[in-house]
C-alpha cells in the first residue's frame, strides 16, 4: 500500500513536470508558462456568446477621448468585423 | 489589413482596442523590448487613449477604431482579450465567433466566412524574388 501510494506521487510528479515543460515550450519559457497560469488560464473559458445570440452592446471612445460610439450603432447595414486587441 | 482592403466596400470593419496582453508591469514579452512595444498596463483612460494613438501612428492603421472603457466593458461583453474577432450579421446577431487569441486567433477564418458569402478575392502570385546573378549585379 505504501508503495503504491509512493508511485502515484512519483506519476502524478511527472505529469506534473510534463505539463510544465509542455506549457513552457508553448509559452516561451518558464516565466513565461507561469505568466500565462496567472494572467491567461482565468480568460480561457470566459464568454458564453454563441452563433446567433445577440451581439451585446458597449460604449467605446473615440481616438480623440471625447466622443464616444456604442458598437451596435456600427452594425446593421453590412456585417461588422470587429477586432479586438491591444498593442502588446 | 489584406482582409479589410479586400472586403471593406462589403463589410464593415471596427477595432477595438482592449486592455494590454503584455503590458511592462504583467507579462511582458521579450518581442515587445526587442521592437520597444514598452507600456505598462493603463490605469486611466488617457494612458489607453494614448497607447492606441501610438500604435495608429506607428502602422498607419486604417481601420476605424474604439478604445474601451476603464471598466472594460466591450472586454467583458464579448469575452475580448487578449485577442478575438467576430463578425456580427446585419441583424445584429453573432455571425462567427473567433477562439481566443494569439493560439486560436485566425483571421483566415474571417476572409473564409467573407469568401462564402461575397466570393473569394483572389490576388496575383508574388513574383519570386530575383537571384542576383553577376549578370544583373
Amino acid at each position: 500500500m505504501k508503495k503504491l501510494s509512493m508511485w502515484i506521487g512519483i506519476s502524478l510528479g511527472a505529469l506534473l513536470v510534463i505539463a510544465f515543460v509542455a506549457l513552457s515550450v508553448m509559452a516561451g519559457g518558464p516565466k513565461d508558462a507561469l505568466y500565462m497560469v496567472r494572467y491567461a488560464l482565468p480568460h480561457m473559458h470566459r464568454g458564453n456568446l454563441k452563433l446567433g445570440d445577440s451581439a451585446p452592446d458597449a460604449r467605446v471612445f473615440a481616438l480623440n477621448g471625447s466622443e464616444t460610439f456604442h458598437i451596435r450603432e456600427r452594425t446593421g447595414a453590412k456585417p461588422l468585423v470587429i477586432v479586438f486587441g491591444s498593442f502588446t | 489589413m489584406q482582409i479589410f482592403n479586400d472586403y471593406k466596400d462589403r463589410a464593415d470593419f471596427l477595432t477595438v482596442y482592449v486592455r494590454e496582453a503584455h503590458p511592462a508591469d504583467e507579462w511582458q514579452m521579450k518581442s515587445n523590448v526587442k521592437d520597444d512595444v514598452c507600456y505598462a498596463q493603463p490605469r486611466k483612460l488617457s494612458d489607453r487613449l494614448a497607447i492606441a494613438n501610438d500604435f495608429i501612428k506607428r502602422f498607419q492603421f486604417p481601420l476605424p477604431f474604439g478604445v474601451d472603457d476603464m471598466n472594460n466593458a466591450a472586454n467583458d461583453a464579448y469575452a475580448a482579450w487578449p485577442e478575438r474577432l467576430y463578425i456580427i450579421d446585419e441583424n445584429g446577431k453573432i455571425a462567427y465567433r473567433g477562439g481566443m487569441g494569439p493560439f486560436n486567433y485566425h483571421p483566415s477564418e474571417v476572409r473564409t466566412w467573407l469568401a462564402t458569402r461575397y466570393g473569394e478575392v483572389k490576388h496575383p502570385e508574388a513574383k519570386p524574388a530575383e537571384t542576383k546573378t553577376d549578370a544583373n549585379r
